[in-house]
């Protein structure tokens, strides 16, 4: 199977190159904290970039909006708000960590630009409910995006490559981007819907090799409202299933997601589809590693894994990080923040650990 | 382009200058006209001392010059590739009948081979200058050409199926055009992408057509029973293989093309499936998976398939775009705006300055014909007015 | 009063959402909805384009249009511009709003989602936080996040989160200024009461007074074949 490239990665969006306004992601928070933290010291440490995160900030509603019982004019107004702290610190660059939110903050806006009427509401309401004003950023850009446009910056400081040190071939790697990050607005996404390329350039660039398969622009299946209610997440874990399948025979050595919920999901329903029908998607049983981008660049950097968070995967990363030669403490791995050596989590019943 | 009377010197002195000033055009058309009347001559019966100028050496610009020749009109035909009727030697057997296209192309040179008909390959039109009574034409060469009239026959070009990134055209081997399966059928070797014959070939219409996403709106008129074409094609040459045809709508408004797919279905047993294919991957084994849905069934479906075949609209080409832009005719999608489709297609609003084929819109080779036929007798009843 | 293809039309992004079918199909050619339930996006937007008000009806009251997963896949791909997702929030926003949802299994558990989502929103600030996502709840989340959760104080401070800490960070906990405002915003844009009517038509369609009780029930009920 040959692929070649088209239109798609001389495709650029715009994205800032400073002075970022940072939104937190309610998914990332919960589940990947380590990699937000690990973003702001990339952006700070690494690139000497000035990135300001406010004590104030909070959901922008997106899930909740996408589950139909935010109305519209309610997250507008709530997307306003979080503009009117960007606006009243003195930035111009929003940066939102998580993948819906960037897809909201973009239609908002675009609705925003083509009925003035709405924008003109949501000035009103936010007014008269909070005193505030504010100003349409001058760029959006999510994180996935920053780390993109700097790639090759990041990849002087980092010590490791996305290489398997036992056999010297680049490590085979499946990237899966959020569907709202690209599939509303494809001119906001680098390489745009069909090819995207801001996973895609960081795995090329710092050495591995991306693996193309049929089910790769597949939705993971979060599904909103088909996860939130129990009763619905048959949805959920069908797509994610659906996504394996296709990918197993490619024997990718990991999965990387640009969507916070994306790789919560891609990791958890392996669990879940390990103990429900005895299979992994991999050839020991341990299922494939789902990382954020934050905890690839971060291992690459030297970061160390359990301060990026790498113990909360339920799938374990151990294998992979022996493949890329990242030395790891086993014992500091379930250790509380004071050094404590908390009990172990549970071992699943088929999944190996 | 259409540059006002003035033109700098440095332009002029530049240019080498084979044929008459406009003022001498001016003179020599009064001059023709005087000559008829003391002789009492018929219009027809007086050969014009000028040239006329066709752009474009396709199927419309090659009848209309022949057309010319024939009513005694000198013609200098400007073809910017280095030959004729591309777009007709790419294919192979024309619908509704199977005539050989390389056949056709033959013909029509062959009628070019005429005193009063002059060929320049190679030579792209850069530059139409405006005057009044005539129009000067300065190529890629340098040379100009001042001349009374002017027919735009610049054509189309296929649409570029890698604008659709999703069907995999130039990333998966498996996902052909239909420009291409013409030269596997020309050369009877229809192969999926291990160079094996496939088991199952799927078409896929409106490829670049009837789509909002690369801003064709239209509809290309004949991909429908090219495809149909294609589809007895290869089940005449490889009975076994599987043919799908995934539409929307079947237009086959033509003499013949209806019964054409009723033969596809009813002796070929050609599988004809209402849905617009999605998306285009490829499969581990080097297949091609595709997914659509059967909307008369009502249900999604994904097949997988050997050879995909993207049956690929008609655009302006290049030449038409910019000759069109520059020359203050360009209308929808890039093709160039006749003055009126109904009793006035060949003619636009500049005077003198006359359109034939598929620079104005999607058509087929014998109405492309005709249509340069019909552009001809307008610039004779012009020329003799 | 109008009917309810005007009430479709009158959401502002009906405009943009909807402009002519032509039913190629691609929509649902790609969708993962149709893919895993009974569901054809294609339908539904000629169901709206015919604008037969009794189908209207029966669209507005069915399963149908909770199936949607919302990955706005079928954006990308419609040769004419339609967004069936949008189209299908539209549905979901006047069924809500006329009380139709109670009709249908999947649209009664908007009671759920309102209290998990959207009374998270009004009380704490986030869509999602671990506070809210207990194990017992969602065993699907695995062990490592039960180990996670019960332990969160000693841990999540390793990953530099400020978990219910003030000042800036992951999982702080959200000033009462904030949340007064936040507050004071749905409750300005209609967002508390679309609350307030989702849970009192639940309530009246079930007669189960009992938060608790109620949301068990939606929460975990799926009874469809389909």
């Amino acid at each position: 199977m040959t692929t070649k490239k088209h239109y798609w990665n001389e495709y650029q969006k715009e994205i800032a190159d400073d002075k970022y306004f940072y939104e937190r992601s309610c998914i990332r928070q919960t589940f990947f904290p380590g990699s937000e933290t690990a973003f702001l010291r990339m952006i700070k440490e690494e690139l000497g970039k000035d990135i300001l995160d406010v004590e104030n900030q909070h959901t922008c509603t997106g899930i909740g909006f996408y589950t139909d019982i935010v109305p519209l004019e309610t997250t507008m107004t709530i997307v306003a708000r979080l503009l009117s702290l960007m606006t009243e610190a003195g930035y111009e660059n929003y940066v939102p960590s998580c993948v819906t939110s960037f897809g909201v903050f973009s239609e908002i806006v675009d609705l925003w630009e083509h009925q003035p009427s709405m924008l003109a509401k949501a000035r009103k309401i936010l007014y008269d409910t909070t005193g505030r004003t504010f100003e349409l950023p001058k760029n959006i850009a999510h994180p996935s995006d920053i780390i993109y446009k700097f790639r090759e910056e990041l990849k002087e400081k980092m010590r490791y490559r996305l290489v398997n040190r036992f056999t010297g071939k680049p490590l085979r790697v499946v990237e899966h981007i959020g569907c709202h990050y690209a599939k509303i607005f494809p001119n906001k996404g680098v390489g745009k819907a069909e090819f995207p390329h801001v996973l895609a350039g960081m795995i090329e660039s710092w050495g591995g090799e991306v693996v193309d398969y049929p089910e790769r622009r597949h939705c993971c299946g979060f599904g909103f409202r088909q996860y939130v209610v129990r009763a619905n997440r048959g949805y959920s874990v069908a797509n994610t299933k659906k996504k394996f399948e296709s990918m197993q025979p490619y024997e990718p050595d990991f999965v990387v997601a640009n969507c916070p919920g994306c790789t919560m999901f891609m990791d958890k329903w392996q669990y879940t589809i390990a103990e429900m029908e005895h299979k992994t998607y991999d050839k020991n049983g341990f299922g494939i590693p789902v990382l954020t981008y934050e905890e690839m660049a971060g291992l690459l950097l030297g970061y160390d894994p359990w301060e990026l968070g790498l113990q909360l995967h339920q799938v374990q990363s151990e294998r992979l990080l022996d493949k890329l030669g990242i030395p790891y403490n086993p014992n500091e791995k379930y250790k509380s923040v004071s050094g404590k050596i908390l009990p172990n989590p549970e071992k699943p019943q088929y999944l190996r650990v | 382009m259409f540059k006002p009377l003035e033109m700098k010197e440095k332009e002029k002195a530049s240019r080498s200058d084979e044929s008459p000033k406009p003022r001498e055009i001016k003179r020599r058309l009064k001059a023709v006209k005087k000559i008829r009347r003391k002789k009492r001559l018929e219009p027809e019966e007086v050969e014009l001392p000028l040239q006329v100028a066709i752009i474009g050496g396709g199927a419309a610009g090659m009848e209309a010059a022949s057309v010319l020749a024939a009513h005694r009109c000198p013609v200098s035909l400007f073809e910017a590739r280095s030959e004729l009727a591309v777009n007709v030697k790419n294919k192979y057997k024309i619908f509704p009948d199977f005539s050989d296209a390389g056949q056709l192309v033959q013909t029509m040179v062959k009628a070019l081979d005429h005193p009063l008909i002059t060929v320049h390959k190679d030579t792209e039109i850069v530059e139409i200058i405006q005057e009044p009574d005539a129009y000067i034409l300065l190529d890629n060469k340098g040379v100009s050409h001042t001349v009374p009239a002017v027919l735009l026959a610049s054509g189309y070009e296929p649409f570029d199926a890698k604008r659709k990134e999703e069907l995999g055209f130039g990333i998966y081997d498996g996902v052909i055009n239909s420009l291409q399966l013409e030269t596997m059928l020309k050369e009877h070797k229809v192969v999926n992408s291990l160079g094996e014959e496939p088991k199952r070939v799927v078409f896929l219409q409106c490829v670049g057509s009837r789509d909002e996403k690369v801003g064709n709106h239209y509809c290309s008129k004949i991909c429908c029973v090219t495809a149909v074409k294609q589809a007895i094609e290869v089940k005449r040459q490889q009975p076994d293989t599987e043919v799908y045809v995934f539409y929307m709508d079947l237009r086959l408004w033509g003499q013949g093309y209806e019964e054409l797919y009723r033969q596809s279905q009813e002796e070929y047993n050609v599988h004809f499936v209402r849905g617009r294919i999605s998306e285009a991957a490829s499969t581990f084994d080097g297949r091609i998976q595709v997914k659509a849905e059967d909307t008369l069934l009502g249900q999604p479906l994904k097949m997988t398939t050997d050879l995909l075949v993207l049956m690929i609209g008609m655009e302006a080409s290049p030449g038409t775009r910019k000759l069109g832009k520059a020359c203050g005719l360009e209308g929808p999608y890039g093709f160039v705006r006749s003055k009126s489709v109904h009793l006035e297609d060949n003619l636009s609003e500049q005077e003198g300055f006359f359109l034939a084929g598929s620079c104005k819109r999607p058509m087929h080779i014998a109405e492309a014909v005709n249509d340069g036929r019909s552009a001809a007798l307008e610039i004779i009843k012009f020329l003799r007015r | 009063m109008g009917n309810l293809y005007d009430l479709l039309r009158e959401d502002v992004r009906f405009e943009e959402a909807l402009h002519s079918c032509m039913n190629c199909g691609i929509c649902t050619a790609i969708c993962p909805a149709a893919e895993f339930y009974d569901y054809d996006p294609r339908k539904i937007v000629d169901t709206i384009q015919r604008r037969n008000e009794d189908e209207i009806e029966a669209l507005l009251r069915s399963e149908t249009i909770w199936y949607c997963g919302q990955c706005l896949s079928c954006k990308t791909r419609c040769p004419r511009g339609n967004i069936p997702a949008v189209l299908i929030a539209i549905l979901r926003s006047v069924s809500q709003r006329m009380g139709y949802f109670v009709e249908s299994e999947k649209g009664l558990q908007q009671f759920a989602v309102s209290k998990k989502v959207a009374q998270t929103i009004l009380d704490i600030g986030y869509c999602v936080h671990p506070d809210t996502m207990k194990y017992e709840m969602h065993t699907e989340q695995g062990p490592v996040w039960k180990w996670y959760t019960e332990n969160i104080e000693e841990i999540a401070p390793r990953f530099g989160a400020n978990y219910h800490g003030e000042g800036p960070g992951a999982l702080r906990s959200i000033r009462k200024d904030t949340m007064e405002e936040i507050n004071k915003i749905f409750e300005a844009t209609g967002g508390k009461e679309l609350m307030r009517k989702v849970e009192t038509g639940a309530k009246n369609k079930t007669n189960i007074r009992n938060d608790e009780d109620l949301f068990n029930l939606v929460y975990n009920r799926n009874t469809s074949k389909e």
